[in-house]
C-alpha cells in the first residue's frame, strides 16, 4: 500500500513495515480470538471417551456427527436460539434509543448536575445481580409478565443502559456542534438534529454500543433462569445447561450446541463488521 | 301483577344463568411439577404422570424441567420460593434438601394429607425416617434412591486371582499388584471425587463412617471425632502417595470417574448408581461385561459404610392445589411406582421388598447386590443449614486432597466453622 | 422523524427532562425497588434456613462483616483481580485494536477474531479455560510437554497462586475483546487529517501515537475503563466455573461470597449487607472516573 493510501485510511503512516509483520499481527489476533472456538468445534466431533485419552488428541480419532444430532434432539436448541435472538435484539434496540436520548442530554445540554445524573445511571450496575433477582422477579410477577419476552427485555435494557449511555455520550461529545447548528438553522428541531445528524455521525459508537448491549443480553443467565423458566421461553445460556445432568457433563454434545449457537452470531458479526468498526468516512471526518 | 311476573321471570333467568356458569365440582386441575434435569429421568416421570392422569380424570400434570443440576435448581428455587411463587406445586429435591427447605418454610408438611411421620415412613428404607422427616413432620416422600457403590474390573481381579478387598489397605495392595502387572502408566488404582462438588462431602465421610463414627447425633449436634477424620483423610493421601489414586484427585468430578472407567483406565471406582448402565450400555464403553459391584471397603477393623443419595417429592408451601398435589406425591411414592422406575430406568427402589421382586431382579440383576449396600447406607448431616455444612466440608476436603491444607488443618477448620452452625 | 420536526422546539430545561425521562422511568421500574429492598434488608437478620425469622438488628450485620475474615479475603481477591486484569485487558485490548486497525485486504477474519471471544457465553468460557488448564487433559500442559519441559505436569488449578493466575488470564482473554472493540471504534473516529499534518511535520509513528492517538482515544479509554472496572469488581462467572473459588477459597471473589451467602446459605440479610459493601466499593472507584468524564469538554 502506498504511503499516500495508507495515510488516506486515517492511520499513522508506516505503522509496521512490510507484509510479513502485518501477517504476523493478523495471526496473533486471529489465533487469540479463534482458538477456543476451534477447540469447541473439534470437540463437537469427538466421542466422550476420546476426551480422556492420554496424551490428548486434537484432531478427532473417530469422527462422529452424533453430537450434532443429539444437540438438536435432546433439547429444543433452535427454540433457545430464537428466544435469545428475540430478546437480545429487542433489548438492544430499546437500549440504544433510550440511551441515545439520555446521552444527547448529557453531552450537549448544560446540565448542572451532570455528574450526579451520570452516577445515577451507572449506579444501577454496581449491585450484584444475584441480590436483585428476587425483587425483580416479584415486579415481573406483579405485572403478569413472567415467561414473556418483555420480562427479560426490560431488565436487559436497564442493565445495558449505563454502558450504552456512556459510550454514546462520549461519541456525541466528539462530534463538532457546527453540524447540528447548521441543521437547526435549516429548520430542524434539536431532537430532529439528534436523529438526522448526530447519530449517523456517531455510527461507530452506535454500533459499538449496540454490540455491547447485544452480547450482554445474549450472555445473561441468572435473570433468564428465574424469569423465563417455561420450556418454550428459555434462552440459550440457560438452555445449554440442560444438556448436563447431575452426574454427567457431555462436553461433545454441549460443544455441538455451542457451535450451533455461535455460528449465527459469527455470521452476523462478519456481515456487519464493516459497519461495526468503521471504514466509515462520513462527511464530517474529512475536516 | 305485571311487575311481579317480570320480577319472577328475571329471577328465574338469573338462577338459570348462575347454574349454567357455576363451577363444576371437579373442573380440571393442573398440577405443575418441577422434576429436575436429565439424570432424574423426566421421561419416566412423564409415564408415571400419564398413568395418574388416566386414573384421575380432571387432573392434568405439566412437567417443568429447569436446573439440570442440584446447584442450578437451588439457584432457581431460591429465587422463586423466596418470592413465594405459587406457579409450581410439586418439587423433586435432593435427599439432602428437605431439612433446609422445610426450615425455610418452603415445603408443606404432608402429615395432614398422608399420615403421621412414623407410620408413613415405616415401609421405606431406614434412611428416609431421618432425611424426609423434619421436626417430626413429613417434609417429603421418597422418589427413588441412590448410593455410592464400589465398581471394579472383574476381569482384572480374576486375572491376578485377587478376591474382593474388604479394607482400604487390601484395595491398595490389590491395585499395586494389578498396576505392576499391567504395565499401563495410565491405569489408576482407585478413582474418587475430590473436586469441591457435593460428592466430596461423601469422600470425606466414607472413611470416617467406616471407622464407626458419626458426624452428628439425632438432634443435629455435631459430634466430629477429629482423630478419626484426620485418619480418614490421611488414608486417601496415603493412597495418592502410593500411586493408587492420581495426584490431581482434587480435579476429579463424577463424570470424570465414569469416563475414565469406561475408557478402561481405572481398576476401582466409587460412583453413584447411574454409572452401572453407563459402563454396560454406552456405545463407547470398553468395559462392557467386565464390571463388578461390591460394598465399599472399610478402614481396618471397621465396617463398610456408604453415602445415600436419591430424590424426594415435596409439595410447595405456596401451592394452590395442596390436597391434589399431596395425593400425587403419595402415588409417586408407592411400591408400584418404585417398581416401575426400577424396571424401566434402573432407578434404585425406596422399598426393601422391591429389590427382590422377581420382575425387578429379572430386569436389573445387579440390584440383588445393590440392595444390601443401599440399605446399610447413611445420610449426610441433615441440617437446616445444609448449604453451609456442605460448602465447608466439600471445600475443605478438596483443599486437603489438593494438599493446600494438611488433614489436621482441614479438620480443625471444619470443626470451627461448623461448630456454630450445628449445635 | 418528520413528526419530531413538527413539534415546537421546547426550551432546554424541558428538553433535558424529556430526554432523560425514558431512562429514569426504566430505572425506576426495574431497579429502584430492588435496590431499596437490598438496603432495607441489610439491617435485618433474615436467615431463611435456620427459621430464625426476620429480626431488625440495625448495624449488626455491618459489624459482623467488618470482623469477617472471609469477607475481607474475598474483597482483597476482588481488588487484586481488578488491579491486575483491568490494566492488562487495556494493554492487550489496545494492542489488539491497533493490530486490527491495520490495513488488510480481507478485514473480516481479524474483526471476527476480535469479537468471537464474546459470542461464547461467559460461563462456558470459564469451563473451557478450566479444561485448558486441566492437569491431564489440558492444552497448556500438553504444549509444555511437547516443548520438552519434562517433570511432573503442573496442577495449575490446584495451587492457590497458579489458580489465581489462570483465572486472571482467562478474564483478560475474555475482556480484552471488550476493550478492543471500544478502542477500535474510537480509533476510527480520529480524523486522518491530523495524521497527515503530523506526517508532513516529520513526526515518527511513535510520536504520532503518543501525541495524536492516545489523547484522542482518552474518552474511549475512560469509558472502557469504567465498565471494565465495575464488571471486574463483580467478577463471578469465571472463577466460579473454573475453580468454584478453590483451592480453599483462594480464588473466591466478593460476588461469589454474596452468591454463596444468598443462595446456598439462604442468609438474605447478610447477603444484602455484602451487596451494599460491594456497591460502596464500586461507587468509590468509579467516582474517580466519572469526575474525569464529566469534566471532559
Amino acid at each position: 500500500m502506498s504511503p499516500a493510501a495508507r495515510v488516506a485510511t486515517g492511520l499513522p503512516a508506516n505503522p509496521l513495515a512490510g507484509r510479513g509483520l502485518r501477517l504476523a499481527a493478523a495471526a496473533i489476533v486471529v489465533v487469540n480470538g479463534f482458538f477456543p472456538a476451534v477447540w469447541i468445534l473439534l470437540t463437537s466431533l469427538k466421542t466422550e471417551t476420546e476426551l480422556v485419552r492420554k496424551p490428548i488428541t486434537y484432531w478427532p480419532r473417530n469422527l462422529t456427527l452424533d453430537n450434532y444430532v443429539r444437540a438438536f434432539t435432546d433439547q429444543p436448541l433452535l427454540r433457545f436460539l430464537g428466544n435469545s435472538l428475540a430478546v437480545a435484539l429487542a433489548s438492544t434496540a430499546l437500549s440504544l434509543v433510550v440511551a441515545a436520548l439520555a446521552a444527547y442530554a448529557i453531552a450537549r445540554l448544560n446540565l448542572r448536575r451532570r455528574q450526579l445524573i451520570l452516577t445515577a445511571i451507572v449506579a444501577s450496575s454496581m449491585f450484584p445481580l444475584v441480590t436483585l433477582l428476587v425483587p425483580i422477579f416479584e415486579t415481573m410477577r406483579a405485572l403478569n409478565l413472567l415467561n414473556t419476552y418483555t420480562a427479560l427485555v426490560l431488565p436487559y435494557t436497564v442493565l445495558n443502559l449505563p454502558v450504552c449511555t456512556l459510550v454514546l455520550a462520549s461519541f456525541f461529545e466528539g462530534i463538532p456542534r457546527d453540524l447540528e447548528n447548521a441543521a437547526m438553522i435549516d429548520g430542524c428541531t434539536r431532537v430532529g438534529a439528534l436523529w438526522r445528524v448526530v447519530v449517523p455521525l456517531a455510527a461507530p459508537g452506535v454500533f459499538t454500543a449496540g454490540i455491547l448491549a447485544f452480547v450482554n443480553a445474549w450472555d445473561e443467565f441468572l435473570l433468564a433462569l428465574s424469569l423465563n423458566a417455561n420450556a418454550s421461553m428459555r434462552t440459550l445460556p440457560v438452555g445449554i445447561t440442560l444438556y448436563q445432568g447431575e452426574f454427567t457433563f457431555p462436553w461433545p454434545t454441549i460443544s455441538a450446541a455451542l457451535v450451533v449457537a455461535i455460528v449465527p452470531i459469527a455470521v452476523l458479526i462478519a456481515l456487519f463488521q464493516e459497519r461495526v468498526v468503521g471504514g466509515l468516512t462520513q462527511g464530517g471526518m474529512k475536516g | 301483577m305485571q311487575r311481579f311476573r317480570l320480577a319472577f321471570a328475571a329471577l328465574a333467568c338469573a338462577a338459570l344463568a348462575i347454574a349454567a356458569v357455576a363451577p363444576v365440582a371437579n373442573a380440571a386441575t393442573t398440577l405443575r411439577v418441577f422434576s429436575g434435569g436429565a439424570n432424574q429421568r423426566p421421561d419416566l416421570m412423564r409415564k408415571l404422570f400419564d398413568q395418574y392422569e388416566a386414573a384421575h380424570p380432571g387432573i392434568k400434570i405439566d412437567i417443568e424441567t429447569g436446573g439440570a443440576t442440584s446447584e442450578l435448581q437451588r439457584q432457581y428455587l431460591s429465587t422463586v420460593l423466596n418470592a413465594k411463587d405459587s406457579a409450581i406445586d410439586i418439587y423433586m429435591i435432593d435427599i439432602v434438601n428437605p431439612a433446609q427447605y422445610f426450615g425455610a418454610g418452603w415445603l408443606e408438611p404432608l402429615d395432614a394429607y398422608i399420615g403421621k411421620a412414623d407410620a408413613v415412613m415405616k415401609p421405606y428404607l431406614p434412611v428416609y425416617l431421618q432425611a424426609d422427616v423434619v421436626d417430626g413432620k413429613v417434609a417429603a416422600m421418597p422418589g427413588f434412591a441412590d448410593a455410592m457403590f464400589m465398581y471394579y474390573r472383574k476381569d482384572l481381579l480374576e486375572r491376578y486371582h485377587i478376591a474382593e478387598p474388604k479394607t482400604w489397605d487390601e484395595l491398595a495392595a490389590a491395585s499395586k499388584t494389578i498396576q505392576a502387572g499391567e504395565k499401563n502408566p495410565n491405569l489408576q488404582g482407585l478413582s474418587i471425587q475430590g473436586a469441591p462438588i457435593e460428592g466430596a462431602v461423601c469422600t470425606f465421610l466414607l472413611p470416617y463412617w467406616s471407622q464407626g463414627r458419626e458426624f452428628n447425633d439425632a438432634s443435629g449436634k455435631m459430634t466430629l471425632d477429629k482423630t478419626a477424620a484426620v485418619k480418614g483423610l490421611d488414608k486417601w493421601l496415603a493412597m495418592v502417595d502410593q500411586g493408587v489414586i492420581k495426584r490431581n484427585v482434587a480435579e476429579v468430578k463424577t463424570p470424570d470417574t465414569v469416563n475414565e472407567f469406561k475408557a478402561g483406565q481405572v481398576i476401582f471406582a466409587i460412583n453413584w448408581g447411574f454409572a452401572w448402565d453407563r459402563f454396560q450400555a454406552d456405545k463407547d464403553s470398553t468395559v462392557q461385561g467386565k464390571v463388578g459391584v461390591m460394598p465399599l471397603p472399610a478402614m481396618a477393623g471397621g465396617k463398610s459404610a456408604t453415602c445415600v443419595g436419591g430424590w424426594q417429592w415435596a409439595v410447595s408451601a405456596f401451592s394452590k392445589n395442596k390436597a391434589e398435589a399431596a395425593k400425587l406425591v403419595q402415588f409417586l411414592a408407592t411400591p408400584a411406582s418404585s417398581k416401575f422406575l426400577a424396571i424401566e430406568g434402573s432407578l434404585l427402589p425406596t422399598y426393601q421388598g422391591v429389590y427382590v421382586d422377581p420382575d425387578v431382579v429379572k430386569a436389573v440383576p445387579w440390584f440383588k447386590d445393590a440392595a444390601n449396600v443401599v440399605i446399610a447406607g447413611k445420610n449426610r448431616p441433615m441440617s437446616r443449614d445444609y448449604g453451609q455444612v456442605s460448602d465447608v466440608i466439600r471445600t475443605t476436603t478438596s483443599a486437603v486432597l489438593a494438599r493446600s491444607r494438611t488433614p489436621e488443618e482441614g479438620v480443625a477448620e471444619i470443626q470451627s466453622k461448623l461448630a456454630r452452625v450445628m449445635r | 422523524m418528520a413528526i419530531l420536526d413538527r413539534v415546537r422546539d421546547p426550551g432546554e430545561r424541558t428538553l433535558a427532562v424529556v430526554l432523560l425521562a425514558p431512562a429514569f422511568a426504566l430505572l425506576a421500574l426495574i431497579v429502584v425497588y430492588p435496590i431499596g429492598r437490598i438496603i432495607y434488608q441489610s439491617f435485618f437478620d433474615a436467615r431463611l434456613s435456620g427459621g430464625h425469622g426476620h429480626r431488625f438488628v440495625g448495624l449488626d450485620n455491618y459489624r459482623i462483616a467488618f470482623h469477617d475474615t472471609e469477607f475481607w479475603t474475598a474483597t482483597w481477591h476482588t481488588v487484586a483481580i481488578t488491579l491486575i486484569t483491568v490494566p492488562a485487558a487495556l494493554v492487550v485490548g489496545l494492542g489488539l485494536a491497533l493490530l486490527a486497525n491495520l490495513p488488510f485486504r480481507r478485514r473480516w477474519p481479524v474483526r471476527l477474531a476480535l469479537l468471537l471471544p464474546w459470542a461464547m457465553p461467559l460461563a462456558f468460557a470459564g469451563l473451557i479455560f478450566a479444561w485448558f488448564f486441566h492437569t491431564e487433559y489440558g492444552i497448556v500442559n500438553d504444549v509444555v510437554r511437547r516443548l520438552g519441559a519434562g517433570g511432573e505436569p503442573t496442577m495449575w488449578l490446584l495451587r492457590p497462586g497458579w489458580a489465581f493466575a489462570a483465572v486472571c488470564v482467562t478474564i483478560v482473554w475474555k475482556t480484552s475483546s471488550f476493550m478492543a472493540l471500544i478502542l477500535l471504534a474510537g480509533l476510527t473516529m480520529i480524523p486522518r487529517s491530523l495524521y497527515e499534518a503530523a506526517e508532513v511535520d516529520g513526526a515518527s509513528h511513535f510520536q504520532q501515537f503518543r501525541e495524536i492517538t492516545l489523547p484522542m482515544l482518552m474518552p474511549s479509554i475512560v469509558v472502557a475503563l469504567i465498565f471494565r472496572t465495575i464488571t471486574a469488581l463483580q467478577t463471578f462467572d469465571i472463577p466460579y466455573t473454573m475453580t468454584r473459588g478453590g483451592p480453599a477459597d483462594a480464588t473466591e471473589t466478593l460476588a461469589m461470597l454474596i452468591h454463596k451467602t444468598t443462595i446456598d446459605y439462604l442468609d438474605v440479610g447478610y447477603g444484602s449487607t455484602l451487596a451494599v459493601a460491594m456497591f460502596v466499593l464500586s461507587l468509590a472507584v468509579t467516582t474517580v472516573y466519572l469526575r474525569r468524564l464529566a469534566r471532559t469538554p
